[in-house]
Order: C-alpha cells, then sequence, then structure tokens
C-alpha cells in the first residue's frame, strides 16, 4: 500500500514536471502561454498576499499598487537608463520592498477593517502618483516599449521563452516561501495573526514581524511587477488599480488562502477560468462574481479544502498530500468547523 | 470674485458631495452595527439605486416620464426592498471573518455591477435636473440648484433618521438588537427582521443619495465603485458603526475632496483624500468619533 | 533585590485600578498575590508584562528599570506569563505553541532561513527537543502533534505553562491556574508548580484557590480595591484583621 501510493506520486509528479517542462511546446498556441504567463505572474502576487494575509493575518490591500511599484521600477530602469532584466527584478523587488514597509507601517496602529481601508488608501496614493508624476511616469500613458531580457546574448522575446523565466521564479517563489513559513519566522507570523497580545507575551516582536510580512508581500509584488513589464513591454496605471488587488485576494481565497499550494491552484484558475468565461461575454463577470460568492459560503477554506474533504471521504491519495502528522492536524481542523 | 467667495462657493461643493458620502457611511455603519457586517457590495447597492429611481424619470422603462420626486420615492423604495432581500444573502456572510466577508461582498457587488450592464449597457447618461441649470447667485457665491437640493434632503434624511431612531418603537428595537442580539432575541425583538430593516433603510439612502446626486454625476454601471470605497473611508474615518461618526466622516471626507480639488491640486483629489484618512487614523485608531478602547488582556 | 515593584499607580480614566502599590519579589519564592475580584491583581500582571504603561512608580528587575519597555523586550528580560483566559494559538499544535516562546531565541534571521536550510532545520531540532522537555515536565507530550485548543481545559492550561516556561523566564507570572481545574488536576498543578520552583524559576501567582495559595507559596501579598493591606507568610495572612475584614466584604467566600 504504501510503496504504491509512493509510485502513484512519483508518476504525478513525474507528469506534472514533464507538462511544466514542456509546456510551450504542448500549448496550442501563443495565446495560451501568455495566459499560463500571466497565471505565473499572479501565482507570485497571490503567494505574498497569503504570506501577509493568509499566515501573518496582516490585510495588505496595497498590493495591486506595489505591483505596480515593481513594474514602474523595472520598467522605468529599462527605458531610461537601459539597464536589463537581470537588474530591475532585484531593484524592483527592493523598491517594492521599501515601499511596502511604508504601507506596513499603520499595522502597528490600525487593525482590521481599519487596516484594510489604510492600505486600500495608500494603494490608492502610490496608484494617483503613477497616473500624475508625468514626468517621471508618463502619466495615464504609462511606460512603452519596454525590452525584453537577453540570456548570455540568446533573445527572450517570446511568450514561450519567457514562459521558463517565469516557471523559474514562480518555483523559487513558492520554495523560499515555504522556507520562511515552515520555520520559527512563519510560527511568529502564525501567532500574530492568532492572538497578537499573546504574541507579545511569548517574546514575538510583532511590531518587527508585522512590517516584515508587508515587506516580504511587497517585494513579491515588486518581483512580479518586473516580470510583467518586461513580458508585457507596455504598462500603464489603470493595471495597477484596486481592482488588481481584489483580483489577486480572489484567486488567493478560492485556492485556499493560508495555504501555499492554494496560491498556486488560484493562481492558475483564475486567470484561466476567466478566458474559458470569455464566450458568455457579459455574463462573464455575473458568473464570477456569483462563484465567488459560493466559494465564501460553502467552501471558505477554498480549493484546497475541497480537495481535503474529498479526499477525506474517498482516501485517494494525491500528490500533493500532506505528511502523516499535518493531516491528522488538519483533520481536527475541518470538525472543529 | 475674491478668494473668501471662492473658499465658500468650494466648501459648499464639499458640503454637498460630503452629504452624498455621508448617506453612503451611513449605510456601512448601520449595517456594521447591527450586523458586524462590512458589505462592499454597498456601492453596488448604491449603484443599483440610483438606476431603480432614474429610470422613471428618464423614460427608459416603457417611455414612462414620472416627475423627479416621485422617481425618488419609488427608487428609495425599490432598493429598501432590495435591502431587504439581501438580507438573506448577508446572514451567512456576517458570521463569517473579516476577509471572507469581504470578498463575499465583493462577490455580490460584482454580480450587480455586471447584471446592470447587461440590463442599461455599459454606456452611462447625463440626467437632466428637475431644477434651472443655472447657478444661483446667493450673495456673490454660486451654487448649482441641484446641489442645494442634494444637500438640503440629505440633511433632512439624517435628522429623519436620527429621530426615527430615538423615538420610535422600531427605531428602539433597532439599537437594542444592534447592541446585543442575545438580549435582543430573549426580550422578543426579531434580530432578524431588525436587521433586514437596517440594510432596507442604508439601502435606500444610498437609492436617495444616488439619485439626488445624478444630476450632478454621471449615472453608469461603474459608478458604484469610487463612491463606494470613499464612503467605506468616511465611514472608517468617523469610526465604522457610529451614526453620528459616518455624517462627520462624510462631510470631512467630501469637503477635503473639494478644498484640495480646489487650492492644491485637481489630479491629487483622491490621493490627499485618502492621505488625510490614514494621518487621522494613525492619529486616532477609532475614527473621529469613535471612542478609544482599551483593549482588554 | 530580585523584582522590585515601587509606588505603582495604573489609572484608566476615572478609574484607579492600582494605587501605590509596592511589592518585593526574592529570587527563587512562590510569591502569591491575592485578594478579591476586582483589586487589581491582573491590572498589575498587565503592567509587569508591559501591556500598560504605569501611570506612576516604576518596576526593577535585576536592577534594571523595565516599566518602559515593550512587551517582548520585558518578555526577552525574563519574564513570562499565562493568561486568565487561555489564549493559546488556535491554529497551532501544543509543539507549535511551545515553540513560538522559543522564538526570540532563533539565531537565525531572515536570510539564513532561506539561504541555509540546513543550519535552520539544526537549530529547529534543538529547539523541539526543548520544547519536548517542557511538554513532558508539564506531562502534556502526549498531545505534542495535537491541536493545541482540542485538548481538555485542564492540559490546555498546563501547555499553557510550558509555553510560557519555553521563553526561558527568570520569572513566571500565572494568572490563575488552577481556575476551572478539579481536586486531581489543582494536586498535579501543586507538584507542578514546585518542580517549576525547583528549576531556579520565581513564581508570582494569582490565584482564588486559598488551599493551593497557602499550600505552596512562600509569601503572600493581599490587595484590596488597588491598594495593598498586607503581606506575610500564609499562616500570618489568614490571621490578620484586616484581610479578613477585606474577605468577608466578599459574599462567596
Amino acid at each position: 500500500m504504501r510503496k504504491k501510493t509512493i509510485i502513484i506520486r512519483a508518476l504525478l509528479f513525474g507528469g506534472a514536471a514533464l507538462i511544466l517542462l514542456f509546456f510551450p511546446y504542448i500549448a496550442q498556441n501563443r495565446y495560451q502561454v501568455h495566459i499560463i504567463n500571466m497565471a505565473g505572474i499572479y501565482i507570485i502576487l497571490s503567494l505574498g498576499l497569503n504570506l501577509a494575509m493568509g499566515y501573518a493575518g496582516q490585510f495588505n490591500l496595497a498590493m495591486g499598487a506595489l505591483w505596480g511599484v515593481g513594474a514602474y521600477t523595472a520598467g522605468l530602469l529599462n527605458t531610461r537608463l537601459g539597464l536589463p532584466f537581470w537588474i530591475n527584478l532585484p531593484a524592483a523587488m527592493i523598491v517594492a520592498g521599501l515601499i511596502g514597509a511604508i504601507v506596513g507601517l499603520p499595522s502597528l496602529k490600525v487593525r482590521s477593517h481599519y487596516l484594510a481601508i489604510v492600505t486600500i488608501g495608500l494603494g490608492e496614493v502610490i496608484n494617483i502618483i503613477l497616473i500624475n508624476e508625468e514626468k517621471l511616469t508618463g502619466g495615464a500613458l504609462g511606460v512603452s516599449r519596454i525590452k525584453m531580457p537577453n540570456f548570455f546574448g540568446f533573445p527572450i522575446n517570446t511568450d514561450e521563452r519567457f514562459y521558463y523565466i517565469i516557471l523559474v521564479v514562480v518555483i523559487l517563489g513558492f520554495l523560499v516561501t515555504r522556507q520562511i513559513l515552515k520555520h520559527h519566522i512563519g510560527r511568529s507570523f502564525r501567532a500574530i495573526r492568532d492572538d497578537y497580545q499573546a504574541a507579545k507575551a511569548m517574546g514575538v516582536n510583532t511590531a518587527y514581524y508585522q512590517i516584515l510580512a508587508f515587506i516580504i508581500s511587497a517585494a513579491y509584488a515588486g518581483a512580479a511587477g518586473a516580470l510583467f513589464a518586461h513580458l508585457n513591454t507596455y504598462i500603464s496605471p489603470d493595471i495597477f488599480e484596486f481592482k488588481s488587488t481584489l483580483f489577486v485576494m480572489t484567486m488567493t481565497m478560492v485556492g485556499g488562502m493560508g495555504s501555499l499550494a492554494g496560491s498556486v491552484v488560484g493562481g492558475l484558475t483564475l486567470p484561466i477560468l476567466q478566458e474559458y468565461l470569455r464566450v458568455i461575454k457579459d455574463w462573464q463577470l455575473v458568473v464570477y462574481g456569483i462563484s465567488i460568492m459560493i466559494v465564501v459560503l460553502f467552501v471558505p477554506g477554498g480549493v484546497i479544502e475541497l480537495t481535503r474533504r474529498m479526499r477525506n471521504s474517498r482516501k485517494i491519495h494525491w500528490p500533493w498530500s500532506p505528511k502523516p502528522e499535518e493531516e491528522k492536524l488538519e483533520e481536527t481542523n475541518v470538525s472543529e468547523n | 470674485m475674491n478668494t473668501t467667495s471662492i473658499f465658500i462657493q468650494t466648501l459648499i461643493g464639499g458640503i454637498g458631495i460630503g452629504s452624498l458620502y455621508a448617506l453612503i457611511a451611513l449605510g456601512y455603519s448601520m449595517v456594521y452595527r447591527s450586523m458586524g457586517l462590512v458589505n462592499f457590495a454597498h456601492g453596488s447597492i448604491y449603484m443599483v439605486g440610483t438606476y431603480l429611481g432614474i429610470i422613471w424619470y428618464t423614460g427608459l422603462v416603457l417611455g414612462l416620464h414620472v416627475s423627479y420626486p416621485v422617481a425618488f420615492i419609488i427608487g428609495v423604495l425599490l432598493n429598501g426592498l432590495l435591502g431587504v432581500l439581501l438580507e438573506r444573502i448577508f446572514r451567512p456572510l456576517a458570521k463569517l471573518d473579516l476577509m471572507f466577508m469581504l470578498l463575499g461582498t465583493i462577490g455580490l457587488g460584482f454580480v450587480l455591477d455586471n447584471l446592470a450592464v447587461i440590463i442599461f449597457g455599459a454606456e452611462g447618461f447625463a440626467v437632466r435636473s428637475p431644477l434651472p441649470n443655472a447657478p444661483i447667485n446667493i450673495a456673490g457665491i454660486l451654487v448649482l440648484p441641484q446641489m442645494l437640493l442634494l444637500i438640503c434632503v440629505s440633511a433632512l434624511l439624517m435628522v429623519g433618521l436620527q429621530v426615527f431612531l430615538s423615538t420610535t418603537k422600531t427605531g428602539k428595537a433597532m439599537r437594542a438588537s444592534a447592541m446585543d442580539h442575545d438580549i435582543a432575541s430573549a426580550m422578543g425583538i426579531p434580530v432578524n427582521r431588525m436587521n433586514a430593516l437596517t440594510l432596507a433603510i442604508g439601502s435606500g439612502l444610498a437609492a436617495a443619495a444616488g439619485i439626488l446626486a445624478a444630476p450632478i454625476v454621471y449615472v453608469n454601471p461603474a459608478m458604484g465603485a469610487a463612491v463606494g470605497l470613499k464612503g467605506f473611508a468616511a465611514a472608517i474615518l468617523g469610526g465604522l458603526g457610529s451614526i453620528p461618526g459616518a455624517i462627520a466622516g462624510g462631510l470631512v471626507f467630501g469637503v477635503v475632496e473639494a478644498i484640495s480639488a480646489g487650492f492644491i491640486s485637481s489630479s491629487y483629489t483622491k490621493g490627499i483624500a485618502f492621505f488625510v484618512v490614514v494621518i487621522v487614523l494613525m492619529l486616532k485608531p477609532s475614527g473621529i468619533v469613535g471612542e478609544t478602547v482599551i483593549e482588554k488582556v | 533585590m530580585f523584582l522590585k515593584i515601587e509606588n505603582l499607580k495604573m489609572q484608566f480614566g476615572g478609574l484607579i485600578a492600582v494605587n501605590d502599590v509596592s511589592i518585593n519579589v526574592e529570587k527563587g519564592e512562590i510569591h502569591g498575590l491575592i485578594g478579591p475580584n476586582g483589586s487589581g491583581k491582573t491590572t498589575i500582571f498587565n503592567v509587569l508584562s508591559g501591556y500598560y504603561k504605569p501611570s506612576g512608580g516604576k518596576i526593577v528587575f535585576d536592577g534594571k528599570t523595565i516599566s518602559n519597555l515593550p512587551a517582548y523586550q520585558i518578555t526577552a528580560a525574563g519574564f513570562a506569563r499565562t493568561f486568565q483566559n487561555l489564549r493559546l494559538f488556535s491554529s497551532m499544535t501544543v509543539l507549535d505553541n511551545v515553540l513560538v516562546g522559543m522564538g526570540h531565541h532563533a539565531k537565525t534571521g531572515l536570510w539564513k532561513t532561506i539561504l541555509n536550510p540546513v543550519a535552520v532545520q539544526r537549530e529547529e531540532n534543538i529547539f523541539i527537543e526543548k520544547a519536548m522537555n517542557f511538554l513532558n515536565l508539564l506531562e502534556v507530550a502526549d498531545f505534542a502533534n495535537e491541536l493545541a485548543t482540542s485538548l481538555p481545559y485542564g492540559s490546555q492550561r498546563r501547555v499553557e505553562i510550558a509555553r510560557a516556561l519555553a521563553t526561558d523566564p527568570q520569572i513566571i507570572l500565572l494568572d490563575e491556574p488552577a481556575a476551572g481545574l478539579n481536586e486531581i488536576e489543582t494536586e498535579k498543578l501543586r507538584e507542578i508548580l514546585m518542580k517549576i520552583q525547583n528549576t531556579g524559576v520565581t513564581i508570582l501567582l494569582v490565584e482564588h484557590d486559598m488551599k493551593l495559595v497557602m499550600g505552596i507559596c512562600d509569601v503572600i501579598t493581599v490587595l484590596d480595591y488597588g491598594k495593598k493591606i498586607a503581606e506575610g507568610t500564609g499562616a500570618a495572612i489568614s490571621n490578620d484583621p484586616v484581610v479578613i475584614e477585606a474577605y468577608l466584604g466578599q459574599e462567596d467566600l
């Protein structure tokens, strides 16, 4: 039995790895690759939001604006100074991370819905700066003709080629997030989310970890921004309005807030779902809205919780099954609800 | 024209648009106080309410052209009815974490916004004011008649609400129910019905705001998003859950917006207004009117 | 002097919760803090652990004034506490709850956590071993991987004490650890408190269970209406007319 599950897991993992590795060749057209590239960018944003909101309990609703900060940093460094993607990516993470620290400062004073409106407000302020500082940002017209990257003389100038950059960043992002959350930093985050006062009494430097959660999530937004700027070659402020934050939040919750696999599932599902829903035109967003409500009302844990429920009832072992002890914990969790 | 009269003119504009925000903020605060629900669909409910009234006035339905006051009343009542219906959807949502409430009500907002697009089209339209279009001159200060109407009717509605809540039996029952659900239901107050009534009043006020502002702003299915967010900011600014707070928050937000548009930078208006909210909350985390609570340990 | 509370005053608006209270706690003792409800015991705890800034007076610990430090630094200085109403981290296992208390000893920062997983894991393993020791001491090691809030009440109380010990305190503030426990559990708690004292940790105990307090406290301070009304050994306190008077005012005692 045990051996069999290991083999099944290995096969599923191998299959998934092969599909991921050769996706641009399997895809029917370039547009499909583009959708998956965007999904990858959204996964990175969702990982960041999940870390801040799902784990540390900090409402970072400036996520879309911070994505914009990253995109503009990369876009402007490229068009104004001619710097390449490889420098712009870390630069965008640093700049977005710094702005993220500022956005996070109010979390030391206000919480829950008050923090939500403050971060929304600061996001709006960032967006308005992007629109109005025309000399720097190009205003409402945005920044165009951003150059795609070049890898040691090999031009990464198509969606198919860019796919591999995104794949690497997504995998790295996932592993780094998991590593951060696995040990004491992650535990301090969760302690703050579960009980702020008790966390303080346990010696958790709450202010430090709150700001850290904002900085990390903002740095992810920055990375997503640099990727987007160099993939799309054109950016404008309207892309980074509050609705982009909502989109990322929606995908994170559809996948599963507080579960990194949830970010991946949600980040893949929603952009693809959106493409399929294009067929029904105007009804697209109505269906979208209704699906959100169904998820919230009936499966608040998102798709990840749904698979867990299915697994518990049918005893199928998915490759992403948690380790035995974690599983036990989560079962008690479900029965608690 | 001298600076003082320009300033007063700007101030009146700010109070006008601030009354609009205040009426929206009241919806957020009342529903929050009675159900514990942060209703992010409220902006969309405001948009729907505007349509529910204005369509009768502009002849969008069967070519009917009822008078503006009648359209106003129809809109307010229909939107109130919508509020009652929505209580059933909000009831389970109100029991969830803030995150889920936020997303659930945002989902509802999507549905309302896009149903409006399907029914009325994405294109908006301008609405003719029932009053003369030319600004009237009061001691050298120019004011749009519709703006005056907006300010006066909003003020009446706010006073009316306060009187209703503090003097009538139903109003008192609503306040009792908001204070403690368990005790209220033990006293025989139907809590769910009180919540429905609260939602009806909140939605009715939103419709009133929308129909009054329709001749000044542009009516389209996307109109709820920005106003909804500002109304929420206003409610938080005043202290979420407080009725005087919602009114104060709305007026302050409107005036700050108008003054920064008139005297600082029109393109930075929205940014400055939000920035003021952030600053106020940093100085007084519970809002202008909200009580400072000592966190229990 | 180990811990010195000097003329402590705590005022909320017009309400004076603690009025000019001075208490000296010696190293290694179990010091009881008793008094009728609302006499200011928990308030003193909240000041000691840094949640409230005192309106007057100061707290000196090991020669250093700590009353103006933020809560987490007070914990780092050697204070740990439990809460009157259980406040375990609800999404975490018993083991994780205890590990949170050790987080501030971690040497690995963000970068090391990301770049050197082996070192982090090594540190984690040491933490886990220590945490299991505390869980063993409190006799809840069997539940290590259970969700903390799914445990029976009495065990949750013990997990809270284990979690507090994990911060490596010199003094531990226990806020009504026997509340809600039955007689057998209380007896077990008494043994555990003695064991903790033997490890060299000083205990400051707020408790309503007089049998427990009289049985294990070296010194007892009695508060009433925010004021210190008596201090001494159990025997001295229980014969003090002022104390009897204060408690007679309470109907249920």
